[in-house]
């Protein structure tokens, strides 16, 4: 017996203007996955993850989460799209946390983590402020509370920033490319948080260049090229018996570099 | 007989009217400022398009016009002001054009992620403007109010038009009785100068204080 899929998507479709930049993507995303996706730069990765928080609106296609559908809804005259407190319900369950960070600048970090407890929880200032320190304390991070985002590293954003995520209990949380601004030596510390979030049984579908987390962290790993889904499959198989030439070429490539 | 003492009263009382108009229209071109630049961002074309059009008109038309337009055109339409309430409105209208545009580049300058960051955490929108979009875009967009507002403070001169004793009319009130030119526009002038200070220094004090670095 297989649970119903988390996140769900059939036949994905976004166009950019004239250019389409997803099409025909299949996905299941099941409870307690942790999915990597690889690919190289332009094969659609980002515009994929996105699309599961309808941060970008999909064209065609259809994503459910957990059975209902994101950001459209299917009337008698075709698709319209839903309305704005709709969509929220609808990606209430999704954490996401971007390449970026977007911590909110003119808050503490405390501040950062507590706010959608506050405003959309009805959390009081006491619960939230608990609750915070809890998560931050999560990502290594209590004693930071009171700073601001500015006098943090790369790699402490970045778990200021997962614990903001967490902070509202999602059941999956989406990871765009989230190591990819640090140097070289904060990687780790954001890498060793998210493991543990695996190990805990968290749901996520990850964006990674960092292959070797990948392998050892990832259950499936997705591989992505030319806005298409090219090969899926445990890390075991993809990485040490690609079937497709794109996915032996990008390895190959990223082989050499590691060198 | 005629006296810097003696005049003391009157320029006192020029004074008083130039902080309270000048004071009160910049309020409005704030308030109001900030409702044209929401529209500007607003998704509703029509309205974003006809705002649009306000704030060029705003932007393009001289002061003295607006002021014309309201207080010798508005009894044509049943709009009858005082020159104190008509000063007081037409800064706000004037005004308004210019903080527009400064709180729109504000607004534009938070990037765009940190709103979807709120938008992921089940912000809504009025909240997601509230307390990540308005904090920042003030704080970003204080050195150019303040010039604005010290602009429109100095722009409420032109109010000496239309019979208001705010400090220019004193000037020229003083001046039209004693013939002296220079000591009443030269004491206004300071005193001018003295109102454009405490401004910029206030302008000043609320950057070190709202200040986000690294943004």
């Amino acid at each position: 017996m297989t649970l119903p899929a988390l996140i769900s998507v059939r036949g994905l479709e976004k166009r950019f203007g004239d250019k389409t930049v997803l099409r025909d993507i299949d996905l299941d995303i099941h409870s307690g996955d942790v999915t990597c996706i690889i690919g190289p730069s332009g094969s659609g990765k980002s515009t994929l993850l996105r699309s599961l928080a309808f941060l970008d609106a999909y064209d065609a296609g259809e994503v459910h989460i957990f059975g209902k559908m994101l950001g459209w809804r299917d009337t008698p005259l075709g698709r319209a799209r839903a309305g704005n407190r709709e969509l929220t319900k609808a990606c209430s369950p999704v954490g996401m946390v971007f390449q970026h960070f977007h911590l909110w600048p003119h808050m503490s970090v405390l501040n950062n983590v507590t706010l959608a407890l506050r405003l959309v929880h009805g959390f009081s200032r006491l619960a939230a402020d608990e609750t915070g320190r809890e998560m931050l304390g999560k990502v290594g991070l209590a004693a930071f509370a009171d700073r601001r985002p500015e006098s943090l590293s790369g790699g402490q954003k970045q778990r200021v920033a997962i614990a903001r995520a967490l902070a509202v209990k999602p059941k999956v949380m989406l990871f765009d490319e989230p190591t990819s601004a640090l140097d070289p030596e904060l990687v780790g510390e954001v890498l060793s948080v998210m493991k543990a979030l695996a190990a805990e049984g968290m749901t996520m579908v990850i964006i990674t260049h960092e292959m070797g987390f990948a392998a050892h962290a990832a259950n499936r790993v997705v591989f992505m090229d030319g806005g298409r889904i090219i090969e899926e499959g445990s890390p075991q198989a993809l990485f040490a018996t690609p079937k497709s030439d794109r996915l032996s070429q990008f390895l190959q490539t990223w082989r050499e570099r590691a060198l | 007989m005629s006296g810097f003492m003696t005049d003391a009263p009157l320029y006192l009382a020029g004074l008083v009217t130039t902080i309270t108009v000048s004071g009160s229209g910049i309020a409005i071109a704030i308030l109001f400022g900030l409702a044209l630049a929401l529209a500007l961002r607003s998704r509703l074309r029509s309205l974003s398009l006809l705002v649009r059009a306000y704030v060029e008109f705003a932007r393009g038309a001289p002061l003295a016009l607006v002021l014309f337009l309201l207080y010798y055109g508005g009894p044509q339409f049943g709009l009858l002001l005082s020159p104190y309430v008509a000063g007081i409105v037409s800064l706000g209208l004037y005004g308004g054009g210019p903080f527009a545009e400064i709180f729109r580049a504000g607004l534009n300058a938070v990037p765009k992620g940190e709103r979807e960051a709120a938008e992921m955490l089940g912000l809504t929108q009025g909240q997601c403007f509230l307390y990540v979009e308005l904090p920042q875009a003030l704080r970003l967009t204080l050195p150019p109010s303040v010039g604005q507002a010290i602009a429109l403070l100095k722009e409420s001169a032109v109010l000496s038009v239309i019979t208001l004793g705010e400090l220019t009319k004193v000037a020229g009130a003083i001046s039209s009785i004693t013939f002296a030119i220079v000591t009443p526009y030269l004491t206004i002038a300071l005193l001018y100068w003295a109102l454009v200070e405490i401004l910029s220094r206030f302008g000043r004090i609320l950057e070190r204080r709202f200040a986000v670095k690294g943004f």
